[in-house]
Parts: structure tokens; C-alpha cells; sequence
């Protein structure tokens, strides 16, 4: 009885095993046989929202061009990607500009202007045998937000106007929602207070998730966001135009490895038409249907790049 | 009076002043010190205290209030239920609480003051209805063999019985309390919890170290103050 037992553990290990062998075995093969295929990028991603439903226009894209795709995304954390592609295991993923000016290339002046802010890490990272693909609009960096009916009432539309409002004598109170992080850095709430010439009557410091919430119940009257969230959308919040160029840039890019590229030169003209119509509203817009609609990345995806006309 | 208290409390305190003193003159750093100065500092202070004070005076009565009542004989059969819903609340992490009730209540003061009442129920309660279950029936039958009446044996025997398990339960409760009003950070209220949490988000442990001492300094004083209060109440 025993030994049977034993006996049918092992018959069913190895069929497992040999099933599983079958099945890579035979996946291996069949991309050896079609010679005609353009070659295989893996491509990679950050794990939060935005940039999966970025790493799924990718692959959808690729493939609509005829290349084989490994989806790699949704890898935790921005060193483990960067590692990811400077040690070969993903081929490309989208990154922001400010990150890669700042945290890889260990830059402590954070650069505000979008072209030169690309420009610069494009040039630095060449060296790294890594390519920054043309960036797109969507800005990823902080925001300053209010409600739209409040915003359209006061006819504020950027931080100057906000600041004026400010400082007129009579004006409303105006609490601020920000993290604690923009509270205390140079670069975050003193440094806007700097630049605009104003401050706000009170400083609400709170988790960086609630803040929108904080602003949307009228809690606060502006709060401190990012950019694409798709909150800002849903909760019909607007951001408050940088007209002073103050945050610094965090232009989305697709960065590819040299060596990819330079085996599927045409990669760079599949992506840049993309890269080009992603701007805040339509990447918070995205952001929105997978946060809060409850869709995966890659539908989204999908029917925003069969919608635009980037595949069939 | 204890002699041991009043040292630890002025010990506590003076080192809570040191404190403030030392992080103030080398705050570690432009940008710590724009949290680390006596304005700052002294607001996060009172907004912690005011926290505190006010949660746990709520929990106070209210749990007392409720220890007593599930003792009578009358209220007997509720006790399981009312101590079921306190453990309950005391299972939720506080952040959850915090969270949860940033939901419905906004954001600040009164929503912290509510997570934080919630979470100082259960100490109290349980030490009250134990306190008051533990002496022995004897001395209860022999009050009432003495002719007191039920309020009698209440405020003459069993609350006095009971002082030392409550006030140990009111001691718990206030000490936590203190550590949980560090999280009302992030929902807006203020607090020591500012320090504690821009310090992790930018990395500058001489807040975090600030915010961490002058929390565990309050609880080490208000702890012993309450020890002070139980000697001063105990009928000799």
C-alpha cells in the first residue's frame, strides 16, 4: 500500500515535471522557427499604475509591429527596473526624466526645464549604452491643485494667480494638504513660497494619498498631487499651472537598450508618435479608468491605442 | 506622596526640555530645522497633549462608566457583548482606525480624537469590570450584611477595591494613546507624528530621534503623574 503510494508520487513528479519541460521546450522552439519575426523585447515597468498601463502600450504596439514581447512589468521598485535594463534582463521600460537626472545619475539640482532636463540625461546616459526615446508631455512631477469650481471662480488658473489671490487682503483662507515630504524640502512647499511670493494661511501636513480626498470634500481649499493621479480627474480637481517653471521635470520616456535598438532601429518610430499624444489630462485620464473604473492596464491600454489609431 | 514619582516626573520633564533645547541648536541640517525651532516644536507638543488629553479623558469615562454597568447583576448578560465590541475595535491597527474613520469624519483633530478614543477603550474596560469581578463575594456579603446599600457598596467598596487594576488600566491605555497619536500625522492632526513621519520621508533622523524621545518622555510623565493621582486617591 505504502510503496504504491510512494510509486504514484513519483510517476506523477515526473509527468509534472516533464510537462512543464514539454511546454517551455516547445514555446522555445517555435520562436526558433519563425526566423520571419523581428526579434524578442522584453519589456519591463514600474509596479503602480501609470506605468503598467505605459509598459502595456508598449507590448501591445511591439506586437501589432510584428515583434515577439515578454511582459516583464511590474517589477517593485525604480532600482530594481533600472538594474533590470542595465543588466539585460528587460530591453527597455519608460522612466522619467527627474528620475534618471536625480537618482541615476546622482544629480543633486533637480533640472525644471522638460527639453533640457532630457537632453541632459539622454547625453549622460549614452555612455551607460542605454537610449532616451523622444518623451512624452505627461509631466509626472508635483502639483499644486484646487477644486475646478473653485479655481474657475476665483479665475485662478496657475500659482501666480493663486499667489496674487493670496495676497490681497481680503481673500478666503486658504489651507494646504501636502505630504510631509513637500512640506520640508527645499524643492516642495518652501521653495514655492520662495519663487511665488506668497504663503498660505495654514498647512495641513497628511498622508500624500488623502490630500485629494482632503480637497475634494472641501476640507482644504488647495492641496499638493501628482500630476497624472487619476483622482485629480475623477474628482474634478485642476492643476494649477507651474507658469514659473518651479517643480522640477518628470517627462515620461521610453529608455531602450543601445543594443536593441540598434537591432530594431524602427522601435524609436513605433514609440515617438505615442509618446507624443500622452499629455497629464490623457495619461490621468488613463490613470483614472484603472484606479477608480477598476480595468486592467492592458484594456485601457488597448482601446486607447486602437481608439488613437496606433494598432488594428 | 511617592517620592519615586515626583523624581521620574521632573526627571521627564527636565529631560524633555533638554531635549527640545539640544535638537533645536543642532538640528542636523537646514532642513530639519525648519521643524526642529521652539515654534514647531512647541505646537506639535500642545497638539499631541490636547490629543491625548481629551481621547483619554473620553475613554475614561465612558469605559468606567461601562466596567461598572456590565458588573451589576442587572447588566450581567451584556457583559460578553460589550467586551466582545471593545476587543473587536482594539484588533483594528490604529493607522486603520485612523484611515477608516478619515473617511467619514475628514480630515484633523476630531476625526484623531474619535480613532484614538476608540483605541483607548479596552484597557480601561477590562481592568474596571476585572477589578470590580475580583474581590471576593465575602467582603460584598458582609458590606451588605452590614446594611449598605448597593450604591454604598459601590463607591465605599468596590470602586476602592477595584483603584489599583483601574488605574493600571487607565496607565495602559494613556501610555498607548500617547503612541498611537504619533499616526494622526497622517490624517492632518498634528502632533509629534509630524516630526516623527517628514523625518522618515526625507531622511533626517534628528527628527525622527526628536519626535521619538519627546513621545516616549510624555508617556514615561504621564504615566507616573497617573501613579501620583491612584497614591492620592487610595483611602488609607
Amino acid at each position: 500500500m505504502k510503496k504504491s503510494k510512494i510509486l504514484v508520487l513519483v510517476i506523477s513528479v515526473f509527468l509534472l515535471v516533464g510537462l512543464v519541460a514539454g511546454c517551455s521546450g516547445q514555446e522555445a522552439s517555435q520562436s526558433d522557427q519563425e526566423g520571419d519575426t523581428k526579434g524578442t523585447v522584453t519589456v519591463g515597468s514600474k509596479e503602480f499604475t501609470e506605468q503598467l498601463v505605459l509598459g502595456q502600450m508598449t507590448l501591445l504596439a511591439l506586437e501589432d509591429a510584428g515583434y515577439e514581447v515578454v511582459d516583464n512589468t511590474g517589477l517593485q521598485g525604480s532600482n530594481v527596473v533600472r538594474g533590470a535594463l542595465e543588466s539585460g534582463e528587460i530591453d527597455m521600460y519608460w522612466e522619467y526624466t527627474g528620475t534618471g537626472w536625480i537618482s541615476y545619475l546622482q544629480n543633486d539640482e533637480p533640472l525644471t526645464d522638460p527639453q533640457e532636463c532630457f537632453d541632459a540625461v539622454k547625453a549622460a546616459d549614452a555612455e551607460n549604452g542605454l537610449v532616451w526615446l523622444d518623451y512624452a508631455p505627461l509631466n509626472n512631477t508635483y502639483t499644486v491643485m484646487m477644486q475646478q469650481e473653485k479655481a474657475d471662480a476665483l479665475a485662478i488658473k496657475s500659482i501666480s494667480d493663486l499667489a496674487d489671490y493670496s495676497n490681497q487682503a481680503d481673500h478666503e483662507e486658504i489651507v494646504f494638504a501636502t505630504d510631509h515630504e513637500f512640506s520640508i524640502r527645499d524643492d516642495g512647499l518652501v521653495g514655492v513660497y520662495e519663487k511665488y511670493g506668497f504663503e498660505f494661511d495654514e498647512v495641513a501636513t497628511m498622508d500624500p494619498g488623502i490630500t485629494y480626498d482632503a480637497l475634494k470634500n472641501g476640507e482644504v481649499q488647495a492641496a499638493m498631487g501628482f500630476a497624472t493621479d487619476g483622482r485629480i480627474k475623477s474628482f474634478n480637481l485642476v492643476n494649477l499651472e507651474d507658469d514659473k517653471q518651479f517643480f522640477p521635470v518628470y517627462n515620461a520616456a521610453p529608455v531602450i537598450r543601445q543594443d536593441t535598438l540598434d537591432q530594431s532601429p524602427e522601435i524609436a518610430d513605433i514609440l515617438a508618435p505615442i509618446a507624443e499624444k500622452l499629455d497629464d489630462a490623457t495619461m490621468s485620464n488613463l490613470n483614472y479608468l484603472v484606479d477608480s473604473e477598476h480595468k486592467e492596464p492592458r484594456e485601457v491600454a488597448e482601446t486607447w491605442l486602437k481608439d488613437n489609431g496606433f494598432i488594428k | 506622596m511617592n517620592r519615586r514619582n515626583l523624581i521620574w516626573i521632573i526627571v521627564s520633564f527636565l529631560l524633555s526640555v533638554a531635549t527640545i533645547f539640544y535638537f533645536v541648536n543642532y538640528p542636523g541640517g537646514k532642513m530639519a530645522a525648519r521643524l526642529l525651532n521652539f515654534e514647531t516644536i512647541t505646537k506639535a507638543y500642545q497638539q499631541h497633549i490636547l490629543m491625548v488629553f481629551v481621547a483619554s479623558a473620553a475613554a475614561i469615562i465612558v469605559s468606567v462608566s461601562l466596567g461598572i454597568l456590565i458588573t451589576r447583576p442587572f447588566f450581567s448578560k451584556w457583559a460578553s457583548i460589550v467586551d466582545n465590541i471593545v476587543n473587536i475595535a482594539q484588533t483594528i491597527p490604529s493607522l486603520a482606525i485612523l484611515a477608516l474613520f478619515f473617511t467619514y469624519l475628514g480630515r484633523g483633530f476630531s476625526t484623531a480624537i474619535f480613532a484614538l478614543w476608540l483605541y483607548a477603550l479596552l484597557p480601561i474596560l477590562r481592568n474596571t469590570s476585572a477589578g470590580i469581578q475580583n474581590i471576593s463575594p465575602g467582603i460584598i456579603e458582609s458590606a451588605r450584611g452590614m446594611g449598605m446599600s448597593n450604591l454604598h457598596i459601590l463607591t465605599r467598596i468596590e470602586l476602592p477595591l477595584a483603584l489599583p487594576v483601574i488605574m493600571g488600566g487607565i496607565r495602559t491605555s494613556v501610555v498607548i494613546t500617547v503612541g498611537a497619536a504619533a499616526l494622526a500625522s497622517f490624517i492632518g492632526a498634528g502632533g509629534l507624528g509630524d516630526l516623527i513621519v517628514t523625518g522618515l520621508s526625507v531622511s533626517r533622523n534628528t527628527l525622527v530621534v526628536a519626535g521619538g524621545i519627546l513621545s516616549a518622555l510624555l508617556a514615561i510623565f504621564l504615566d507616573q503623574v497617573l501613579d501620583l493621582i491612584e497614591d492620592s486617591l487610595r483611602i488609607r
